[in-house]
């Protein structure tokens, strides 16, 4: 029969490490979940998903790669909204989710509903404060037309507060400017497709027939004729003529077209920078262009399907679809745009959402699991957290592979890859531990691990809404040392973290007398500690090397003491001093866990806290997120502090007995 | 019945002291220690950098002259006193040649250990090496142009010239070396057996202004030179921007001393002196050093990603002249060029003028390290030696655990 006192540890352990996942649950959802009511927006009918399939693959030149529109879409949404997705509803109240793609499709083609979206999140309401909006709450998610009476006076602010070196603003200031620049950036959305949907005026009179830019651009020659005429006539007279009327009116649309989506392929192979409409519409109008039919004939496909959405769906989805066509074929002649169908793919699948659902159930059940213990509920359980486990590793090794796919490098290269790569090696690496020791100890961190991985790659999307898929410099492109560097590294972090996490547990456990004083259990959780240990030393060994071999042969020195070189060696130098202290005798059970555990607080501050230092090769220039490290070391202390007093009890009751 | 105790030969106490010392060498207790310091050593010298610079912190840190750190973050000096870097790794090179290798147990079940501790030493004596003996420095060329210098990264010299048909005839260096201790108001004589005078150096600043009393007038402390004068600043964070300066004064031979003078490394143009209708240039700059070939830069391409100002590729397409012979060759980001024991590796790059068909120039580094590979081939013996010892633990785990489990 088991110890009254063990189940009450088990269920007070189980409580709090639920009560973890819980506030991560709540943080993940709390912090993405749009604030405020549903916004209902009179006449509004969503797209249909035949067009928004099609948008989807719509190929953007952006950060330097052909992208699917739905990649594009989906950073930008997530830079301004801080969400890909939008609930909205139309005259009817139901309510319906806006994707990434259905958002920017209204921004450009029904900016008569974007303009009421609620698409800008203010997390201070001290913002809209001094801009003269009146908030609706402390963070909340506003619409263009909601900031629109206070527009004005948010210019005038962040060109006060733009002026300031960034670490000399404060968190206020830095707001006004995130929120003027996320303004400027959907304003410039907005401009994207003016010229298509209203044409240019011929005249000043409210009632002025209106033409096609992509007439004037035929007629450009013919107009900047007449303007020389009529200069040369009017000999220097102030006065506008219509043709120059024309011309201003044209070039001022096609302005508003200038900084955006690079949806056109060059013609020339040589030049490799797309174009944009409006880049497209002024080559031709000032006479740049020799060849202004390709171009005409671009901005007229824009324009046809600007008009055919007046003619309904059906049409609009046809006039997609042929200028999709039109760009992908274009770019497939030149080489490019190959994974834009693999890509929309990956963004649909939104593979690290579904990870972390399944991994979150796998963490419940194991959980249940360890409450249960050995009966046979137990061991079901047990089965299903496997198999929760090992989906939720497919799920991430498929994205990944896809990533690789898409990116055509290998999987690192940035800080939001080391999160998810780690989170599928430390899930392995979990799942391997328990086949080797089949204790249900590794099997049930392998979900909670995965879960809470999986979780910080999302936060940190969010903090850092830009597309990580985006090109390398060419320093960090090319090079086998840096790759097999850059693995061996975090398999290194990976296999360190789940030593300390396992390290954790067995504090946990014995501190909390869960595992019946149980010998042969704590040495064989020791051992698998020492194994980590050691695997943890070799990655981190030869990682660390091989990147002072890849600077050798880049920047001509091994080593440059670089922050996150330091960080790395500081792995192995814990590493090097546990397993020598342990072999000269110097850390007993309770040392050898104690060190491990706090061998997470040596990777947090090579993987993460030396990228806030501001100094080295490696320095993101991260400002937010530091409270989260010292939450971190907190907890870990915490942690050891525990282990300390658990083992002078546990002396204590040695002495009594 | 106990025997009785003989006196000890003179020989015996000190080879039990031999055996105590070398026991105390090569353990483990003081293998911990050491590597506890180096961890913590490397800790403090990453923080120290923020506000430091990254120069200052590896000398204060790990330079062979530091016996000993006192560590000061964010302005505040720790209550802490360790063992310098340098000598903490020798220490643990020794620990590791008498534990790790002398006195390490030579039998197969140790054979992964022995070859990782090796490794270790040779990439611990590379270190070394490359501290003491490799050299650094950086080339800029202009599309077109040719050079065969290099100048250092840190080091200031005082450069002496003889002056013949407008080039530098007969050169003579004073070192960096004669111009530290000169921080305060002491002075150096530095003897030029090439040249018809010697110089004396005074009050030396790490780094300075060249102020003109046209533009401020100094302090009433504050001696001027010619209607100029130096104003100290404190170290650049970053060491190669600082810009030194010093006095000097020539002595002749005759026992003559001319009026003293600056030089300082921001000068646009050398100090020159007349003696005997010779010219000679006294210039405080860079150290230059002389490769045993001339690099001519023919092309230099900077690619950026389409659409961004990141960069995706820097090529540089040159041609070595050695002897009057050509060899053409490329250097790349990534791929340096190794010939005659320098590697030229591409730094960066400069646009030399305005326009799309602007000329460019290309900055290369350029190291003479002669234990450049020397890393590499440890990383080899040392995975292996690692691989080999832990999959031994591995598999003598497997076959424990493969008796009859138990679960929580």
């Amino acid at each position: 029969m088991s110890d009254p006192s063990s189940i009450t540890g088990r269920k007070i352990a189980a409580a709090l490490v639920l009560a973890g996942l819980a506030a991560v649950f709540f943080n993940l959802v709390a912090a993405t979940r749009p604030k405020g009511e549903l916004r209902i927006i009179t006449d509004y009918a969503p797209w249909p998903a035949a067009t928004l399939a099609v948008a989807d693959t719509l190929p953007v030149q952006d950060g330097g790669r052909i992208k699917p529109l739905a990649t594009y879409a989906g950073f930008t949404m997530l830079a301004i909204h801080g969400a890909r997705s939008m609930p909205v509803a139309g005259n009817a109240g139901t309510p319906g989710t806006l994707t990434p793609t259905a958002w920017l499709l209204d921004i450009l083609f029904r900016p008569q509903f974007a303009i009421h979206h609620p698409t800008f999140r203010v997390d201070n309401s001290a913002v809209l404060e001094a801009i003269g909006v009146k908030p609706r709450g402390k963070r909340d998610r506003y619409s263009y037309a909601d900031l629109a009476p206070g527009l004005e006076k948010l210019v005038e602010l962040a060109a006060a507060y733009d002026a300031p070196a960034p670490q000399q603003r404060d968190a206020l200031q830095q707001q006004v400017l995130d929120l003027a620049y996320n303004v400027r950036d959907f304003e410039s959305l907005l401009g994207q497709l003016a010229f298509a949907r209203s044409g240019v005026a011929l005249g000043n009179a409210p009632d002025q027939q209106r033409l096609d830019i992509s007439t004037v651009m035929d007629k450009a020659p013919k107009i900047r004729d007449d303007i020389a005429k009529a200069k040369a006539k009017a000999e220097g007279t102030p006065q506008r003529g219509p043709a120059e009327y024309l011309y201003r009116e044209a070039y001022q649309a096609a302005s508003l077209a200038t900084r955006g989506m690079n949806i056109f392929p060059p013609a020339e192979a040589g030049e490799r920078t797309w174009q944009n409409a409006g880049a497209r519409i002024i080559s031709v109008l000032t006479g740049e262009s020799a060849t202004p039919q390709p171009a005409i004939i671009d901005i007229m496909a824009l324009e046809n399907a600007a008009r055919a959405l007046d003619a309904g769906h059906p049409e609009f989805l046809t006039a997609l679809t042929t200028l999709r066509d039109d760009l992908t074929r274009r770019a497939a002649a030149r080489g490019e745009g190959r994974h834009l169908a693999l890509e929309a793919a990956y963004n649909r699948a939104d593979w690290f959402l579904n990870a972390f659902v399944v991994f979150f159930l796998g963490a419940l059940c194991a959980l249940a699991m360890w409450l249960l213990g050995s009966g046979r509920p137990g061991r079901i359980l047990a089965g299903v957290t496997l198999g929760w486990s090992l989906i939720g590793l497919a799920i991430c090794i498929i994205a990944i592979v896809e990533r690789c796919l898409i990116m055509q490098r290998a999987p690192i290269g940035n800080l939001y890859d080391t999160i998810i790569f780690i989170a599928a090696a430390g899930v392995l690496l979990a799942l391997l531990i328990e086949a080797l020791t089949r204790r249900r100890f590794a099997l049930g961190l392998a979900p909670i691990l995965g879960s809470l991985l999986v979780f910080l790659s999302r936060r940190y999307e969010l903090g850092d809404p830009k597309d990580h898929m985006d090109p390398l410099v060419a320093v960090l492109a090319s090079n086998f040392w840096l790759t097999i560097h850059v693995i061996s590294i975090t398999l290194g972090y990976a296999a360190g973290l789940l030593c300390s996490f396992l390290s954790t547990l067995y504090i946990l456990m014995r501190g909390l007398r869960l595992d019946h004083a149980d010998g042969g259990l704590r040495h064989m959780l020791s051992r698998a500690v020492y194994g980590l240990l050691c695997l943890t030393l070799f990655l981190s060994l030869v990682g660390t090397v091989l990147g002072g071999i890849w600077a050798n042969d880049s920047w001509g020195r091994f080593w440059g003491w670089d922050p996150k070189e330091n960080g790395a060696l500081l792995i192995v130098i814990w590493s090097l001093v546990i397993l020598h202290a342990r072999l000269g005798g110097f850390l007993k059970e309770w040392g050898l866990h104690v060190a491990s555990a706090f061998t997470a607080c040596v990777i947090v501050f090579s993987w993460w806290h030396v990228n806030f230092l501001g100094v080295g090769l490696h320095n993101y220039g991260f400002t937010t997120g530091k409270n989260v490290l010292w939450a971190f070391y907190l907890a870990m202390l915490l942690i050891i502090a525990f282990a300390a007093a658990a083992k002078w009890l546990e002396s204590r009751r040695g002495q009594g007995s | 019945m106990e025997p009785a105790p003989q006196p000890a030969s003179p020989k015996k106490p000190r080879a039990a002291i031999a055996r105590w010392l070398v026991a105390r060498l090569s353990g483990y207790g003081l293998a911990t220690i050491l590597l506890v310091l180096l961890g913590l050593l490397t800790w403090l010298a990453t923080l120290e950098q923020i506000d430091s610079g990254l120069h200052h912190t590896l000398r204060k840190y790990f330079d062979w002259r530091a016996w000993y750190v006192v560590p000061e973050i964010r302005g505040e000096t720790l209550p802490l006193v360790l063992p310098g870097g340098y000598w903490v790794c020798a220490l643990l090179a020794l620990n590791l040649t008498l534990g790790g290798i002398l006195r390490l147990r030579k039998d197969w079940r140790h054979a992964g250990v022995l070859l990782a501790h090796l490794g270790i030493i040779y990439l611990l004596v590379a270190g070394a090496v490359a501290h003491h003996f490799s050299q650094r420095g950086h080339l800029l060329i202009a599309e077109g142009a040719t050079s065969n210098a290099a100048e250092d990264y840190f080091e200031h010299v005082v450069e002496v010239a003889e002056v013949k048909d407008a080039m530098p005839a007969t050169i003579q260096i004073i070192g960096g070396k004669h111009l530290t201790g000169l921080e305060d108001f002491d002075t150096r004589t530095v003897r030029l057996p090439a040249m018809p005078f010697d110089l004396e150096l005074a009050r030396f600043f790490p780094n300075a202004n060249l102020m003109s009393i046209a533009d401020q007038v100094p302090s009433s402390d504050v001696r001027t030179f010619d209607g100029y004068y130096l104003v100290a600043k404190p170290l650049e964070l970053n060491a190669e921007a600082n810009t030194p300066g010093c006095i000097a004064r020539i002595l002749y031979r005759d026992g003559n001393r001319s009026e003293p003078f600056l030089l300082t490394s921001t000068a646009y143009q050398p100090f020159s002196v007349r003696f005997d209708d010779r010219i000679f240039t006294i210039l405080l700059r860079k150290r230059l050093w002389l490769l045993p070939f001339a690099v001519r830069l023919d092309k230099f391409t900077a690619e950026f990603y389409p659409g961004t100002m990141k960069p995706s590729k820097f090529v540089s397409e040159i041609t070595r002249l050695e002897n009057g012979k050509p060899a053409k060759a490329v250097i790349q980001m990534n791929e340096p060029m190794r010939y005659a024991n320098l590697t030229f590796f591409q730094a960066s790059y400069q646009q030399l003028e305005q326009g799309p068909s602007a000329r460019m120039a290309s900055v290369f580094e350029v190291v003479r390290n002669p234990a450049d590979k020397w890393p590499q081939y440890s990383l080899y013996v040392v995975s292996f030696g690692l691989l080999v010892h832990f999959l031994t633990k591995l598999v003598g785990f497997i076959k424990e655990q493969s008796r009859p489990s138990h679960h929580v």
